[in-house]
């Protein structure tokens, strides 16, 4: 007989993206059905509501529709900041650009309307932390291209499953970015290329999509095309640049310490982040979880 | 100077045309759309497109020989055309002065349709869409 021992360990999995079944905010779907006017603050960031619909979006892990058009001079500060003090007050600053000429009205509606997306992604994000609403003022921008509520959940639903499918593990999302043994001498798309030569083991998808002047979700899209390519990592939060490839102090005793090994007190390297053979397998667990 | 709406319902007025939609190609989101779709569903036709348009957009197999400008938002491909027995889809990059990668996507009735003359004006709305 064979003997019934313990049963087998629980093989370790990491955690995935989760796809929620429900609407992502109750609140929100709330605000929308009593066509409230205010601005709802979660964790990621705020969406500004104006008669139970999205007019405006901001989160901290993405450039605002200033940062936008003012990254490639679509719009220059002076025009924006002259915009805000004629037209901020009445809340029509979307209308005095479009009127002054500065910018036309299919160009800021294509622009506010991807960032607005890009930012709600984040704000809707998952997070256990209090929600809150301030009934108050539409915002300053004035309505250029509102959005419902329902199509803004059901676009942050979609594009969570996009970048699911693209590449199941989401620690690229929000880890400084560090380039793996494969990169150099691969073929990558000019957009990609532009994340790619931002990524030095301190900037974060984030960071890169700032300095871009590019909505981060569309970061996010190369980035999980590039880790699934094995072409990136993420690395260990923590790091200053420089530390990684062994910059490090001598500490008393080891003259010359295995480069493997950090000194105490700094971080930990990424593990196995350059090794070929440990990223291989771990794609080939991931392509087997996504199964 | 149009704006999103106004730009697919000039477009809507091309002969045969039946339907129109502005698509973000990195995300697949529409961010406007007009008339029927293939299927009945905008949003699942826009992210479909837009996979197209992304191959099409990225990759240097379409680009012209020699200089193409890969630079800024300068897309190497103008146009995508797509025939099937009864339409045609047309698809025309956006040129735009801000970080985007945006395209307008026509459906067009293969028999009342004229192809070559909804490539002219989707060209030309491409190009209005985002004057200013």
């Amino acid at each position: 007989m064979t003997p019934v021992g313990a049963p087998p360990p629980r093989l370790p999995t990491r955690e995935r993206t989760r796809i929620p079944g429900g609407g992502l905010s109750p609140m929100l779907s709330r605000l929308a059905e009593e066509r409230a006017t205010g601005v709802l603050m979660r964790e990621g960031g705020m969406l500004h509501l104006s008669e139970g619909q999205v007019v405006y979006a901001e989160s901290p892990a993405t450039p605002g529709l200033d940062a936008l058009l003012m990254a490639r001079g679509t719009l220059d500060e002076d025009g924006w900041r002259e915009a805000f003090v004629q037209a901020g007050e009445r809340r029509r600053v979307g209308r005095f650009l479009i009127d002054s000429g500065r910018i036309g009205e299919g160009a800021l509606e294509l622009c506010h309307l991807g960032a607005l997306f890009d930012a709600a992604y984040f704000v809707l994000g998952p997070s256990s932390a209090p929600v809150r609403f301030h009934y108050g003022e539409a915002h300053w921008l004035g309505p250029v291209h509102p959005v419902p509520v329902a199509a803004l959940e059901r676009e942050t639903l979609r594009r969570r499953e996009l970048l699911h499918a693209i590449w199941p593990d989401p620690t690229t999302d929000d880890a400084p970015l560090v380039r793996t043994a494969r990169s150099s001498g691969r073929t990558v798309t000019p957009r990609q290329g532009a994340v790619l030569d931002r990524i030095d083991g301190v900037r974060t998808a984030a960071d890169i999509s700032r300095s871009l002047g590019r909505p981060a979700f569309h970061t996010l899209v190369d980035v999980r095309r590039l880790a699934a390519a094995g072409v990136i990592a993420a690395g260990t939060y923590g790091v200053a640049a420089g530390t990684y490839g062994g910059q490090r102090q001598p500490s008393a005793g080891v003259a010359d310490h295995d480069p493997a090994v950090p000194a105490p007190g700094e971080a930990l390297p990424p593990p196995y982040a350059d090794d070929p053979h440990i990223t291989l397998l771990k794609r080939l667990r991931d392509a087997l979880e996504a199964l | 100077m149009p704006g999103i709406d106004e730009c697919l319902l000039e477009a809507m007025r091309l002969p045969g045309a039946r339907g129109a939609a502005v698509v973000d190609w990195t995300s697949g989101l529409a961010l406007g759309t007009v008339g029927d779709s293939p299927g009945g569903d905008h949003e699942r036709t826009a992210a479909e497109a837009a996979e197209l348009a992304r191959l099409a957009a990225e990759h240097r197999a379409f680009a012209p020989e020699g200089d193409a400008d890969w630079s800024e938002n300068a897309c190497p491909v103008e146009d995508l055309i797509i025939a099937n027995r009864d339409s045609y889809h047309l698809l025309r990059f956006v040129p735009t002065t801000f970080d985007s990668s945006v395209f307008l996507h026509l459906w067009l009735a293969r028999e009342e349709g004229n192809l070559a003359l909804a490539r002219i004006r989707l060209g030309e709305m491409a190009g209005r869409l985002v004057l200013g």
